[in-house]
């Protein structure tokens, strides 16, 4: 186990330099972040004054050099719409993301397990075609748009949470819902498919044949075998919230989180700025694959420790 | 042959009358099984033998009121020592602690993520109310039984880091925990190695005899009959075609199905002559022919046998037939 944790470790540590490598080839080759941060009209002059403060007119190989021995001790240059060291702005803004993300898992997680097994209790009854049809409205439904909906209805109608902004536990509510509700469609959905086609194995009709009832059978034998896939799909949701709803929804709700400050370093076309920000949230689905592949081999004894 | 209790007769344990299951299919209502009518008494190792798609493991789940869906239960009756199975209430008591099942393929029966020791704790607990020390006393005992060693080590094994045929004592050990009276076992060695077959049924004959137990065996395999059971009942297209003591269904077969099946397994004790098989392939279930189910593929076959299935009748004491060409007890 040990060993085979070792090794994955390695490996998404080798994920996370080939990514950021790649992201170091669009900021550096494809474009240069002097030009991107001048205005259309600035003159060649401007242009390389711009190049040498920010050492882009050396040869590429000695900036990837910089490039990757900061990464190492997490420098990851100065931004120059803020003055300070881009590290230093993205991870003051991480633990409003990590706790809109945790947010929206827990919205997604414990909405989507009792749900599909609901589901799967009444296959093809009410509650079966209840669920099927809140999955269907909130998978369909854009997260920006349950955003505001849920502002308008809870925030400004009900005033029962604040519009916007990070004060407290009540203000994490609304956005985590916004994110989470369309990733626990999806998971009920697959949650109670996966159950109603373990129900009819043997090992689940011999469980009945127990004389264990349906309830039991579902929470107790079923939903262990489908977990794995459960940790895998909410795995694969959570690297969605990281590269995309977060960033929507934190603009939706003025969270002051990594995705909010991405978009505002791309307004400012702030290129280094920019490419931190898509260092951590990479690292950050890195590490979460890192934490199903765990995970699965805890739940299920047969993953293989390849 | 059956043992009897005091007053010099079987008790009557299990009752299946005219029980039917249909499928919902394109076509129209298949019906897997058909009018079933069987009975086992206390003590009494009954099979019930037939070729694959005759509905015999269809039966075997019926008769606890389980039909995986789409399928339902569309008449009959199933009475356990009088009682109604196929009301719910009766059948989560009857369940596991009365009738246990046994089933074909132990390699998908046994909960893959469940360890054998929490496989029977889970039953122990909830379905026999044994608490602390009693339920590991007990699962080791229940492995001692079917002819685990090491048991204590066993308890903390998954079912893929054990064998078939240790699985499908595991599974046995699992059908035993609740001191069931009559175990139904479904293919119980099919897939198994042929030594394996031996030990497992010689164990489930010796387990039989020594908690007095009924045993309803569903196969396919003749071999397996005349090994295991004191009376059997010949299935074809979801219908009893022919009930008979052990040793009358293979000396005097009656039913053409009957004597097909005979004719189609290689003896090595005598040799009679050819192997022979049964013409024509297992019905095709969606297009049931209005008579008699074997009318097709019969060599005995005459008009008479298209108009409507022919009843099961008494042709003597404990033989009963379902054939137009053997004539029932007292008539002409």
């Amino acid at each position: 186990m040990l060993r085979w944790l070792a090794r994955r470790i390695i490996a998404a540590a080798l994920v996370v330099f080939v990514v950021t490598s790649l992201v170091f080839v669009v900021t550096h080759v494809f474009t240069d972040p002097a030009t991107v941060s001048l205005p259309l009209e600035a003159t060649e002059e401007h242009r390389a004054d711009r190049r040498a403060a920010l050492g882009i007119d050396r040869p590429l190989a000695v900036q990837y050099w910089d490039f990757v021995s900061g990464l190492v001790v997490g420098d990851l240059g100065e931004s120059f719409w803020q003055d300070q060291p881009a590290s230093k702005l993205v991870l003051e803004r991480l633990p409003a993301t990590l706790k809109l993300v945790a947010g929206a898992t827990a919205v997604t997680v414990l909405l989507a397990a009792p749900m599909g097994m609901l589901a799967a209790w009444w296959e093809r009854r009410f509650a079966d075609h209840a669920v099927l049809g809140f999955s269907m409205a909130s998978i369909s439904a854009p997260p920006f748009w349950i955003g505001y909906l849920l502002i308008i209805v809870f925030a400004v109608q009900l005033g029962w949470v604040p519009t916007f902004g990070s004060r407290g536990f009540v203000s994490l509510i609304l956005p985590s819902f916004a994110i989470g509700l369309a990733s626990a469609g999806r998971l009920a959905q697959m949650t109670r498919r996966g159950i109603v086609e373990e129900l009819r194995k043997p090992y689940a009709v011999t469980a009945l044949s127990r004389g264990f009832s349906r309830s039991y059978t579902i929470v107790h034998h079923t939903f262990r075998n489908v977990a794995s896939g459960f940790v895998t799909m909410t795995g694969w949701e959570l690297t969605r919230m990281f590269t995309g709803y977060t960033v929507v929804i934190e603009v939706v709700f003025a969270w002051p989180g990594v995705g909010r400050l991405a978009i505002h370093a791309i307004e400012n076309r702030d290129l280094i700025l920019v490419q931190a920000a898509v260092v951590v949230l990479a690292t950050l689905v890195v590490v979460t694959n890192l934490l199903v592949d765990i995970a699965r081999r805890m739940i299920d004894p047969r993953v293989e420790l390849a | 042959m059956s043992t009897t209790n005091g007053d010099g007769r079987t008790e009557r344990l299990l009752e299946v009358k005219d029980l039917t299951v249909g499928f919902p299919t394109r076509d129209g209502i298949v019906r897997g099984v058909d009018h079933l009518t069987l009975n086992v008494g206390s003590h009494e190792r009954l099979g019930v033998v037939g070729e694959s798609g005759s509905g015999k493991s269809v039966m075997g789940l019926a008769i606890l009121g389980m039909v995986l869906p789409p399928g339902r239960i569309m008449g009959g009756s199933v009475r356990w020592r009088g009682e109604d199975v196929l009301d719910p209430a009766v059948a989560n008591r009857v369940r596991g602690r009365e009738i246990a099942m046994i089933f074909q393929d132990p390699m998908v029966s046994l909960n893959p993520l469940k360890t054998v020791g929490s496989q029977l704790r889970e039953l122990l607990q909830r379905r026999v109310g044994l608490q602390g020390s009693e339920i590991r006393q007990r699962s080791l005992e229940l492995l001692d039984m079917v002819g685990i060693a090491n048991a204590s080590e066993r308890l903390r094994a998954y079912a893929y880091e054990l064998s078939g045929g240790m699985r499908q004592r595991v599974m046995i050990a699992t059908a035993l925990a609740c001191e069931p009276t009559l175990v139904i076992a479904d293919e119980p060695t099919t897939g198994l190695d042929v030594t394996i077959q031996d030990q497992i049924l010689t164990l489930l004959h010796d387990l039989s005899t020594e908690l007095g137990m009924s045993v309803l065996m569903i196969t396919h395999d003749l071999g397996v009959v005349a090994q295991f059971c004191d009376r059997v009942q010949v299935m074809y297209a979801g219908r009893i075609v022919e009930r008979a003591p052990i040793n009358e269904m293979f000396t005097d077969p009656q039913h053409p199905y009957s004597l097909g099946l005979l004719h189609s397994v290689p003896r090595v004790d005598r040799d009679d002559g050819e192997l022979t098989g049964i013409p024509g392939e297992p019905l095709d279930r969606a297009q049931f022919p209005p008579g008699c189910a074997f009318e097709p593929r019969c060599n005995e076959a005459q008009d008479g046998c298209r108009d409507a299935p022919p009843p099961l009748l008494k042709i003597a004491e404990r033989r009963w037939v379902a054939c137009y060409n053997r004539p029932a007890e007292g008539s002409p």
